[in-house]
């Protein structure tokens, strides 16, 4: 940065002190001018920052592990006639794969169990295996993207790359970035929630670099909303307080740092003041948020019982929407237990039954209360599950290890195209493929997008699309270098938005 | 006048290309009126320019900007810049062109008019280059006459300040001696001073009273400590192995060390060479040992299916940038898959960097172990640091006894041996039933002290140490950073040329690498450390990109103090001490810090026309509290220490194989500890540390972010601990101040240094006298509120009274009368 790029810098900063625009402080120090003023009429833009949003908020379901695209969404039928062959080379082609199977013997062609059906979408139609009979209800709502890629093999790697665009953690996550450049809607909640849903395996780790700032300021990582203890850490007052002994302590406080700051006339103390009192708002506005008594027995018919239970996908899933009624504009659910590299059937069918109903009613709901057309909700896990089984191989079970190479994932709402199916993967859904079945192998690139496919980068850049961000522009100068989300890639998939 | 350019050393792939980089030219006659090339046109150049006409420019024909034999040849009839004939250098035309203008219309980053302005004036005054400032070697110039103060430092910095407000603005009044009291402790130990020295200090009147009160402070085990802290975000420590189960990790000496060397003031260039290859030097100490901890401090994994061949890699990566970061002030990140854009760094030279680290012969993969060799068993806190010490020093005396009392007992080849060996063998020796020394005096004194050393040594822990390989494992580069796609034949470790050169009898492995960061010549290494030492005593640094000074880093505020003091800190034997004392006891860091009404407009303080003032960090906002309710406890050392936290954070995100899933909090003293020693797990740290911007640690950190947020507030008001600390303290309060004045007058002296002003005054009681009758009416809620946390309750007092002192603490606490140094 050179003397008069810090000069603009510091102008737009006192500027954004004063603004109340809610924008983030990227959007202030990264517009020029003419958008500034368009930033103003803030209606133009609908909370983007470089071109107009049709998402207002995104609702991220990750599923953490890596779900089985083979056992969910991916069908193919004639993986049957192959069953228990050894997967051909030309199918593997150089595909480095884990510790985990690289010594196996054989790498035998395990084809779902599950039985798939056809549901109408505004397409051909959507295959989806038995394992989700509710989401696939709403098939004329998502886009399903059959061909999604990324190059990590491990978890670790994989799901900090997703959630960071980077395998190396030190990188601000997907929703730091949008809290950074989109700011806060909401004066009462923090910009970007992140909830941990129970499953009945709770393998493999998460860590908080998945929502946390990087090099970002901290105020833009994930806020945890848990389900035990206080929803928000250090929410409730101490014993022996109450809300009116905790007023007269903000009065004085108040009182304490007016007077420091007619002294050093640092508008920090002022800033401290405003968000004590936010504070004390968010201990009200929490607790209401989280208070299901008001909800009607026709959402929990919609949600399930148990979405009445705290920490369920399903009470996460309506926690969502709740968050969404109150203009938080980032919200994500974290659920563990997808990677199933042996008993597949009996993790992935406990697995599917904690999400499967809560998927179908949010989007329902979000769809019912007219929110949906504004409201993105992205699915999807780190990477997939290969075609070949993971230690013995019967009709009844299996096991399936990563795979990188092509996975599905969905989106819907918020300016997705509906009712759609994208990318296809071969006979094996082991590779992207051509029109014409044979395997695509693409690779990310810079300046070249290979149709019908979507790597990692070109999800997040798409997303960020959505929300009215240009990724190539949402940057953040660390070390010399202005880094974004997408690193040096990213291409937004148009095909798939409306 | 022209140097000669400089030639590439070693390079596969630029082979012939020229690397001419950036070309010393003689300085220009006229400064102050021309154009300065490298404070004001290579930013621009870099930053808008060198993405296509930079050193990583893949086309061959096309224009480079980083070289001046490039920029100035001839292109067929005309130059891009034409020395001997400025008017007629292309780029002018093209800055104007309406046609085809450089930049381009469609690219991302376009030129203001600012920037073209001084564009086109540096080329029309003959378009001459020179080296980026970061890359020539400091050396000290005089301060400018303009300024009226003393020390050089006022000097430099008044003369800017004159400067840059038209001759208008001077320093501030210098702070009232309490305040300057509290912030040079704060500054240094972390910690406000202590009432009685505060006392102390305030009634002498000596001349010298504050550099002795400076002095004091820096004795004071908590200065170690405190300097600590900002080299352990800087390296990334913490006490699991960072990536997938996240396990424990056995390297907390290290820690220990860290605060050791800070508090015996290790020269700062010991300090680098110990850590950075300390395991290379001839019969290496155990300090020298343990400080290697450095190299090993990378996240590391053990997931299941993850390729070794892949994190060798990884890690090698993370080391390579983490030195860059912290030691070069250099971003290399970009150089791992391709020439940098915009700093003189190719990718082979990357690899060559990266060759240092690549032959440590530690398994790429941490196999989930606490002992994840090769370690080093040493001791386990500083205590037994300091009877290690003990021993060793009366080790030390008893040999030299037996030397001079001995001096035949011992011939020929017996004797080289012996004074060969370690000293640790002559006291086995010595102590031997059976040996040569068997029937001396000292015998039995030797084997008592050896008894000594092995009682010693079975109380020793593990720690994570570095080894070089017997043979070097070979390095090449790799195409785009993929591990599995290595190019050409393997590179020997070398340093970017543009940094200097290796000195000459330096052998090529760490040891090699660390003589160059500490030596005279390097450019680099003593302004970053100077550039983080006041950053850490003003909160924001001369270079305000403190982890980066290349080309896209920003320039220094103070260049030619930035340099003296660099300088400085080299002639002065690497003294940290020393800086500390010359920057503590300058005028620039004396002054009041308030905000200037009438100055001018300088919101961020670059110009220094006020003291320092910024939010404390995390730790020092929890130590403070402790501290004032008299809770912390002194010990140093040893394991980390587990203080309350939220049930189930860590269980939620862990797998269950991981042996961090359950986070048990500690009893007893190791609750109250400075929070230095709290467990540092990287991929869920302690709530309270990260709510106040504490880095996560699994990457480096030289430059903490400062915000404000809700959630602090709430953290600030209802966490357990605060809460514990609050009502010790009012016990504290009511137990050693008689009436509720002389109360709130203790409570401000220990956190604010000062006694309260009316306002506050007025302001705490009518919180006091609110709460006071509430809780007298409400005995069972001020039971309540007293019984959070595990320490008793003092029962001899009235619950009413501490409760209310105890909701009026939490509140002054929670206010920038105590979270701010000012």
């Amino acid at each position: 940065m050179n003397l008069h790029d810090h000069q603009l810098s510091i102008t737009r900063r006192q500027l954004f002190g004063r603004s109340a625009l809610g924008l983030g402080t990227a959007a202030m120090a990264q517009m020029l001018p003419h958008e500034l003023l368009a930033a103003e009429g803030k209606a133009a833009l609908n909370g983007g920052i470089h071109h107009r949003a049709t998402a207002k908020r995104v609702i991220y379901l990750f599923m953490s592990g890596g779900p089985s695209h083979l056992d969910t969404w991916d069908y193919k039928p004639r993986m049957r006639e192959m069953f228990g062959q050894d997967l051909p080379k030309h199918i593997r082609d150089g595909q480095r794969i884990t510790g985990m199977t690289a010594g196996q013997k054989t790498h035998p062609v395990c084809p779902s169990k599950y039985k798939f059906t056809k549901h109408e979408n505004n397409q051909e139609g959507l295959w989806a295996s038995e394992l989700l009979p509710h989401t696939a209800k709403v098939a004329k709502e998502l886009c399903v993207v059959n061909s999604t890629y990324t190059e990590a093999i491990n978890h670790d790697p994989a799901i900090t790359y997703i959630q960071t665009g980077s395998q190396i953690p030190g990188r601000p996550s997907l929703g730091a970035w949008l809290s950074y450049g989109l700011g806060n809607m909401n004066e009462d909640l923090p910009g970007y929630i992140v909830m941990h849903a129970k499953t009945s395996f709770p393998e493999q780790s998460l860590f908080n670099r998945l929502w946390g700032p990087g090099f970002l300021p901290a105020e833009h990582q994930g806020v945890l909303l848990r389900s035990q203890g206080d929803p928000v850490l250090y929410l409730s007052n101490p014993k022996g307080t109450s809300r009116e002994d905790r007023r007269a302590q903000l009065d004085t406080l108040a009182a304490l740092n007016r007077s420091q700051h007619e002294k050093s006339l640092d508008p920090q103390t002022l800033a401290r003041i405003k968000q004590h009192e936010m504070a004390f708002r968010m201990q009200t506005s929490v607790p209401e948020l989280m208070d299901l008594t008001k909800e009607s027995d026709k959402t929990f018919e919609l949600y399930g019982e148990e979405a009445r239970q705290a920490g369920t996908f399903a009470a996460c899933c309506l926690n969502a929407r709740r968050l969404a009624e109150r203009e938080v504009r980032n919200i994500q659910i974290f659920h563990r237990g997808w990677d199933a590299h042996g008993g597949l059937p009996r993790e992935h069918e406990s697995q599917c039954r904690d999400i499967d109903r809560a998927c179908y009613a949010l989007i329902t709901d979000l769809k019912q209360r007219g929110m949906l057309d504004e409201t993105l909700v992205v699915w999807g896990g780190e990477f997939g599950r290969t075609s070949y089984c993971q230690g013995k191989l019967t009709k009844e079970n299996y096991g399936r290890d990563h795979h990188p190479r092509c996975f599905t994932t969905w989106m819907a709402g918020g300016g997705i195209k509906p009712g759609t199916t994208y990318g296809k993967s071969d006979d094996y859904g082991y590779n992207i493929a051509n029109p014409d079945g044979t395997p695509m192998l693409p690779k990310p690139e810079k300046d070249k997008w290979t149709p019908g496919t979507m790597h990692i980068h070109d999800r997040n850049a798409t997303i960020l699309h959505l929300l009215g961000i240009n990724h190539r522009r949402l940057t953040y100068r660390y070390q010399g270098r202005d880094f974004r989300l997408t690193d040096i890639h990213g291409h937004v998939l148009k095909d798939i938005l409306t | 006048m022209r140097f000669p350019i400089l030639l590439p050393r070693t390079g596969a792939l630029q082979g012939t290309l020229l690397f001419a980089a950036l070309i010393f030219t003689a300085p220009s006659a006229t400064l102050g009126q021309k154009i300065d090339f490298a404070r004001e046109v290579l930013p621009i150049l870099s930053n808008k320019c060198f993405v296509c006409h930079g050193p990583d420019t893949k086309k061959k024909k096309q224009l480079r900007l980083d070289s001046y034999e490039d920029a100035t040849a001839d292109r067929g009839g005309y130059h891009a810049i034409d020395p001997n004939n400025p008017a007629e250098s292309e780029i002018l035309a093209r800055l104007h062109d309406k046609e085809d203008p450089m930049p381009p219309e469609d690219a991302e980053k376009q030129l203001p008019d600012a920037e073209r302005k001084i564009l086109i004036q540096w080329v029309k005054e003959g378009g001459t280059y020179a080296r980026h400032w970061s890359f020539v070697a400091p050396r000290r110039t005089d301060p400018s006459k303009g300024a009226t103060s003393n020390g050089p430092i006022d000097r430099f910095v008044e003369s800017k300040l004159k400067e840059k407000s038209d001759g208008k603005v001077g320093f501030a009044p210098g702070a009232d001696r309490a305040t300057l009291a509290r912030r040079a402790a704060l500054t240094l130990t972390g910690l406000p001073p202590e009432p009685t020295e505060l006392a102390t200090f305030l009634a002498d009147d000596k001349a010298d009273a504050y550099p002795r009160f400076l002095d004091k402070l820096m004795q004071s085990p908590r200065y170690g400590e405190h300097q600590a802290r900002y080299w352990l975000d800087a390296v990334r420590y913490g006490d699991t192995h960072g990536l997938h189960l996240d396990n424990k990790r056995g390297i907390y000496p290290y820690r220990d060390w860290i605060v050791r060397a800070f508090n015996k003031n290790l020269p700062l260039d010991d300090f680098i060479l110990w850590q950075l290859a300390g395991d290379l030097l001839p019969n290496p100490t155990i300090e020298q040992n343990v400080a290697t901890g450095f190299v090993r401090m990378n996240p590391t994994t053990a997931e299941g299916g993850a390729i070794p061949a892949e994190f060798q890699c990884k890690n090698n990566f993370d080391r390579t940038e983490t030195l860059g970061t912290i030691l070069l002030g250099m971003t290399m990140t970009c150089a791992r898959c391709h020439t940098h854009k915009y700093d003189p760094i190719t990718q082979t030279e990357y690899y060559q960097l990266l060759a240092f680290f690549n032959s440590t012969s530690e398994s790429p993969m941490d196999g989930n172990k606490y002992e994840y060799g090769p370690i080093m068993k040493v001791p386990a806190d500083q205590e037994a640091w300091d009877e290690w010490e003990g021993l060793t020093s009366e080790r030390k005396g008893l040999l030299q006894e037996v030397a001079s009392q001995h001096p035949g007992l011992l011939t020929g080849g017996e004797k080289e041996a012996w004074e060969k060996s370690p000293a640790r063998d002559k006291l086995n020796r010595i102590a031997d039933p059976k040996g040569p020394f068997k029937d001396s005096p000292l015998h039995q004194k030797a084997s008592t002290l050896a008894k000594r050393f092995n009682e010693s040594e079975k109380r020793f822990t593990p720690t994570l140490v570095a080894r070089e390989l017997g043979k070097p494992r070979p390095t090449k580069m790799l195409l785009r950073g993929e591990y599995d796609r290595p190019v050409g034949e393997p590179v020997q470790p070398d340093i970017p040329s543009a940094m200097g050169a290796l000195p000459e009898n330096a052998p090529r492995n760490r040891l090699g690498l660390a003589q160059w960061l500490v030596s005279r010549d390097n450019p680099l290494v003593a302004r970053v450390l100077v550039n983080r030492i006041w950053q850490r005593v003003f909160g924001e640094a001369i270079v305000r990109s403190p982890e980066d000074f290349g080309l896209q880093g920003k320039q220094p505020t103070h260049p030619e103090l930035l340099d003296w003091l660099a300088v400085e800190l080299q002639e002065s034997g690497w003294n940290l001490q020393h800086m500390l004392r010359l920057i503590l006891t300058s005028k620039t860091f004396r002054q009041q810090s308030a905000h200037r009404k009438s100055a001018f407009e300088d919101p961020e303080n670059l110009w220094y026309a006020r003291g320092p003032s910024y939010r404390l960090d995390a730790e020092v906002i929890r130590d403070m509290a402790l501290w004032s309710s008299k809770l912390l406890d002194g010990h140093m050392g040893g394991e980390g220490v587990k203080p309350y936290q939220p049930a189930g954070l860590w269980k939620a995100l862990m797998h269950p194989g991981s042996n961090t899933k359950n986070y048990v909090a500690d009893k007893g003293t190791k609750l109250y500890r400075r929070s230095l020693y709290v467990y540092w797990k990287r991929t869920s740290p302690h709530p309270m540390m990260i709510l106040f911007d504490a880095p996560d640690r699994e990457s480096s950190c030289v430059r903490r972010s400062r915000t404000n947020t809700s959630l602090q507030s709430l953290g600030l008001l209802n966490e357990t601990q605060r809460i514990e600390m609050s009502r010790i303290l009012a016990e504290r309060l009511v137990t050693e101040a008689k009436d509720d004045d002389s109360r709130l007058d203790l409570l401000f002296t220990l956190v604010a240094s000062r006694t309260p002003n009316d306002a506050e005054r007025k302001a705490c009681d009518v919180l006091l006298e609110k709460m006071q009758t509430r809780y007298q009416s409400a005995k069972e809620d001020a039971l309540a509120l007293l019984s959070t946390g595990n320490s008793p309750r003092n029962e001899a007092l009235n619950p009413a009274e501490v409760a209310a002192w105890s909701q009026v603490a939490t509140t002054v606490l929670a206010s920038d009368v105590a979270l701010l140094l000012h």
